[in-house]
């Protein structure tokens, strides 16, 4: 059975297509890279599969259950499905609404129900992992952009989902802090776990995906290995995940070479 | 020359982050209040403040302030900052209401002033003595809760005085956004000013406040959209739990007895 | 516009504390229901807003500049619970956290402030902009009226509270204990600087912010703009525990009069039959100052009042003092009154009840869905589509 599996997956707003009849199947297990420029559909498509949005039209089942927002308002089903899949949001002053860091990591596992003695000594190991603890009573709002998301991704991982939902975890992040998150990533989901990650970052690719799915203009353009992706210019040169920068050189010669811009 | 009102309005946002900052390494230093649970501090301080708005003496309300002074000096509160943060604005802002009533109040003249010939009376003064210490007496002790105390302990602690949890939840939020607002806006008015040449026409001024404060509502009410898909994505269903790690020792307990104590004492005091 | 502490008495404080608890209850209620697990961000995030554009520096006509509360801005953008709920919030976070207004007085700055201003705000601009199309001239017009009411009804509700206090609570000496001033000074002291200054910074950003909406995004607007409809029977039971907290401070507040009335008393008769306290008083008062207008003042009010109960009423209903007293208590209920008269009028009562919290889900961004749970669901859609493509903002 599959993990995720959208058919005909249809969405839309202020009369702009971002999912157009998208077709795809996530297996149980997989790390999964959703590859696309800004505005292709791979934000949308991530708080569908959190069961945040709901499509126009189409079907979407997470383990061959249909995600509805029927389904969604039975508490059973809402519960059994947030403790097993955590989304990670691109920006820190959405995932950070609680006002200190202790609160943060706390919050999902207070929601979903754990016992207070639970959650205190839960939260104290998440933090101590996370390398965090001294920031515990910190406001988010004061946080560097890399502890930031380390307590982002604490505040997700601490209920230990077994499903990993991830928006460009490494956008607008210092290359050490990008590193840092990485192998936070590759540590936790060295298990069975799945984890899908939407990402233009390309230079991570390999390190947090063993399948890529490219999206362009609410569709999967293509679906391969992140190094048979990478290998394949035309494809990301088309999907405007680089682009070609000339320069003349002294001799004179113009000279043009794809560019990849790791973050923006 | 008048003061940029672009740079007035960033002082001021300014002013409110810089007092969010101290106020947090303030609480984090060590003292006397810092090492009280944040419960034993709500109710104390908050019985000494109402023991001060209940006094009918001013030597009363007098002996509350100096517990306050003792207690800030105890807590590594410098005078610097009660000056600066309390006792000047409060001096000049209740200082300039109480003013009039010195001559307004009837009763006994102590005093006339020349040529007006308007009186000082002893009522007056009494009046405005009244107003002044218990302005500055409270405010002295609100601040050191806020100045000794983690934040969010204080709301947390507040559930001592039986505040509905979701009420503290919607304070708790509601404070962690508004210093992103505040800073948001302090960005806003920063930009503009890189962009202004020169003074301002009043209606271009006019212009800019109200069009920021619109800029400023729609970034908030999205703010709120992506927050509760957030939150949902948590598994918040609507329910509000809180997690506290307060723990009364032996000393919290004695602390508390004496803020109960020294609280009756004034009142009893002012019968 | 802040009380801060030590102006008003601690039985003032609680008095208007438990005037203002009943309202909140029933914001929370009605805001719960109709936005479900929406309350806390939305309420929490409009604080926070509200909080900040309070530290703005408003550049007024004739050169001097104020500082806005934003209650209207509040009440047309949210309606006037989740408004109530949300200027509470920041008029909390304002006086424990920043020192900005008393601690004492925040069940005072809360009644003034955020639910009687909030309640004079809607009902203005409702009455105002009645079938007004969203984008029209005539919502500016009265949003901005919206604001310059709700902020002098609040400047007038504190001035009232002032100006009892120098007639409740003295010392052994005659000395008032809190706010020395009474209404004769008050009310104009406080309604001159917000008939101008302070009312003109509330119109402003009021106005303009709406202004700046129906540009921006109308269907910020759309919630509060309503239709005609009947008040339901449900709404009126939904109201009930309103009126009983009305009712509590009604009776509450003689209370308070009766365990302070008796000093006061005391002080009166000390003062105004003790020949010897007549003369200090003649003496030190015989000049142009305004305080031998007070007590004549008081003589007129308590004729007014007294005379229905001339004969039969015990002593203390008799007093000035608990006509004054009355006279604020029947202002902020007729206000309250008034509110509903016009909610009603213009059949606001449904929309108060189930729309009033947020933009009117089926807006521009999506066709209309029917049902509760359509009205939920096309919202998130609308506010996250709003901002799925937008920039994540530079931190």
């Amino acid at each position: 059975m599959m993990l995720f599996e959208t058919t005909d997956l249809t969405y839309s707003y202020d009369r702009v297509t971002a999912l157009d009849r998208l077709n795809l199947s996530i297996a149980e297990g997989s790390r999964v890279a959703l590859v696309g420029a800004n505005g292709s559909g791979k934000s949308t498509l991530l708080r569908i599969l959190d069961g945040l949005n709901f499509g126009q039209s189409g079907t979407v089942r997470f383990r061959g259950e249909p995600m509805t927002e029927a389904h969604f308002a039975s508490d059973e089903f809402a519960f059994s499905f947030r403790r097993q899949v955590g989304l990670v949001f691109q920006n820190p002053d959405v995932q950070l609404f609680n006002p200190t860091v202790f609160d943060e990591v706390a919050f999902g596992p207070l929601q979903l129900g754990w016992s207070k003695s639970e959650v205190r000594d839960r939260v104290g190991e998440t933090l101590d992992r996370f390398g965090i603890a001294h920031l515990k009573d910190r406001v988010p709002h004061r946080l560097s952009g890399g502890e930031k998301k380390r307590v982002a991704l604490a505040s997700v991982l601490v209920t230990d989902p077994a499903v990993l939902l991830l928006d460009e975890p490494t956008a607008a992040l210092d290359p050490r802090s990008q590193s840092q998150v990485i192998d936070l990533l590759v540590e936790w989901g060295g298990g069975a776990k799945s984890v899908i990650t939407a990402t233009h970052n390309l230079a991570d690719l390999e390190d947090i995906a063993d399948r890529c799915l490219v999206l362009d203009g609410g569709l999967v353009v293509a679906e391969a290995a992140p190094a048979e992706i990478l290998r394949n210019r035309e494809l990301l040169e088309r999907s405007n995940l680089i682009h070609a920068h000339r320069h003349h050189h002294r001799s004179g010669e113009l000279h043009s070479h794809p560019h990849v811009h790791p973050s923006e | 020359m008048r003061l940029h009102f672009l740079e007035r309005t960033i002082d001021g946002l300014h002013a409110g982050l810089a007092l969010a900052l101290d106020a947090e390494n303030s609480a984090a230093a060590g003292g006397l209040l810092q090492q009280l649970d944040a419960r034993v501090k709500v109710a104390g301080l908050f019985s000494l403040i109402l023991a001060a708005a209940l006094a009918t003496r001013l030597w009363v309300i007098a002996a509350v302030f100096a517990l306050a002074v003792a207690l800030a000096a105890l807590s590594r509160v410098s005078f610097r900052v009660l000056a600066t943060r309390v006792w000047i604005g409060a001096l000049a802002f209740t200082g300039a209401i109480a003013l009039p009533a010195v001559f307004l109040t009837p009763g006994v003249a102590l005093y006339r002033l020349p040529a007006l010939h308007w009186p000082i009376t002893a009522q007056g003064l009494t009046t405005a003595g009244f107003l002044l210490l218990r302005v500055e007496t409270a405010a002295t002790l609100a601040l050191l809760l806020v100045f000794t105390t983690p934040w969010m302990h204080v709301l947390k602690a507040l559930r001592v005085l039986r505040v509905p949890v979701l009420l503290v939840a919607i304070l708790g939020m509601a404070s962690r956004y508004i210093l992103l607002l505040l800073e948001t806006a302090h960005e806003m008015f920063e930009s503009r000013k890189s962009r202004t040449v020169g003074p301002l026409a009043g209606a271009a001024r006019r212009h800019v406040a109200v069009a920021s404060s619109g800029v400023l509502l729609s970034r908030s009410l999205q703010l709120s959209g992506d927050v509760y898909l957030a939150m949902q994505a948590r598994g918040f269903r609507g329910d509000v739990y809180l997690l506290d790690d307060f723990a009364m020792t032996r000393f919290d307990w004695l602390a508390l007895a004496a803020f109960l104590a020294l609280a009756a004492a004034a009142v009893w005091a002012d019968r | 516009m802040h009380i801060p502490d030590g102006y008003l008495s601690p039985a003032t404080c609680a008095t208007l504390f438990g005037g203002a608890v009943p309202f909140w209850y029933v914001a929370l209620r009605r805001v719960r229901k109709a936005l479900h697990t929406r309350l806390v961000p939305l309420v929490s995030l409009f604080a926070a807003f509200s909080f900040v554009i309070m530290m703005f520096n408003l550049p007024l006509p004739g050169g001097t500049t104020g500082h806005a509360v934003g209650i209207g801005l509040a009440a047309v953008v949210l309606g006037p619970w989740a408004a109530m709920l949300a200027v509470s919030t920041a008029i909390v976070i304002q006086a424990l956290f920043f020192g900005d207004g008393g601690i004492t007085a925040i069940g005072a700055n809360c009644f003034n402030m955020a639910i009687a201003g909030a309640l004079v705000a809607y009902a203005v601009y409702r009455l105002l902009a009645a079938g007004a199309a969203i984008g029209s001239a005539r919502r500016v017009v009265a949003a901005g009226l919206a604001g310059y009411a709700a902020i002098n009804v609040s400047a007038l509700l504190a001035a009232i509270e002032f100006g009892i206090q120098p007639l409740l609570y003295r010392n052994a000496a005659g000395a008032p204990l809190y706010c020395p001033y009474s209404l004769s000074v008050a009310i104009p002291a406080m309604m001159l600087g917000h008939l101008t200054v302070a009312g003109f910074a509330e119109l402003t950003i009021s106005a303009g912010v709406v202004g700046f909406l129906q540009r921006s995004d109308p269907s910020l607007l759309q919630s509060t703009a309503g239709r005609a409809a009947a008040l339901g029977e449900t709404a009126a039971r939904a109201l009930r525990p309103l009126w009983a907290g009305l009712g509590a401070l009604l009776i509450l507040t003689p209370l308070g009069i009766l365990a302070t009335g008796s000093a006061w008393g005391e002080w009166m008769a000390r003062d105004f039959s003790d020949p010897a306290a007549r003369h200090e008083i003649a003496a030190s008062s015989f000049h142009r100052a305004a305080p031998l207008r007070a007590p004549e003042g008081l003589a007129r009010w308590s004729q007014i009042w007294t005379a229905p109960f001339a004969h039969y009423a015990p002593p203390y209903i008799r007093s000035a003092t608990f006509g004054y007293l009355l006279s604020g208590m029947f202002g902020a209920g007729l206000i309250v009154l008034a509110c509903l008269v016009v909610a009603r009028l213009f059949g606001a009562n449904r929309t108060w009840r189930t729309h009033s919290c947020m933009p009117r889900p089926h807006s521009c961004r999506r066709p209309a869905s029917a049902g509760p749970a359509g009205v939920e669901k096309s919202l998130d859609t609308a506010r996250t589509s709003a901002c799925a493509t937008s920039k994540e903002p530079a931190t």
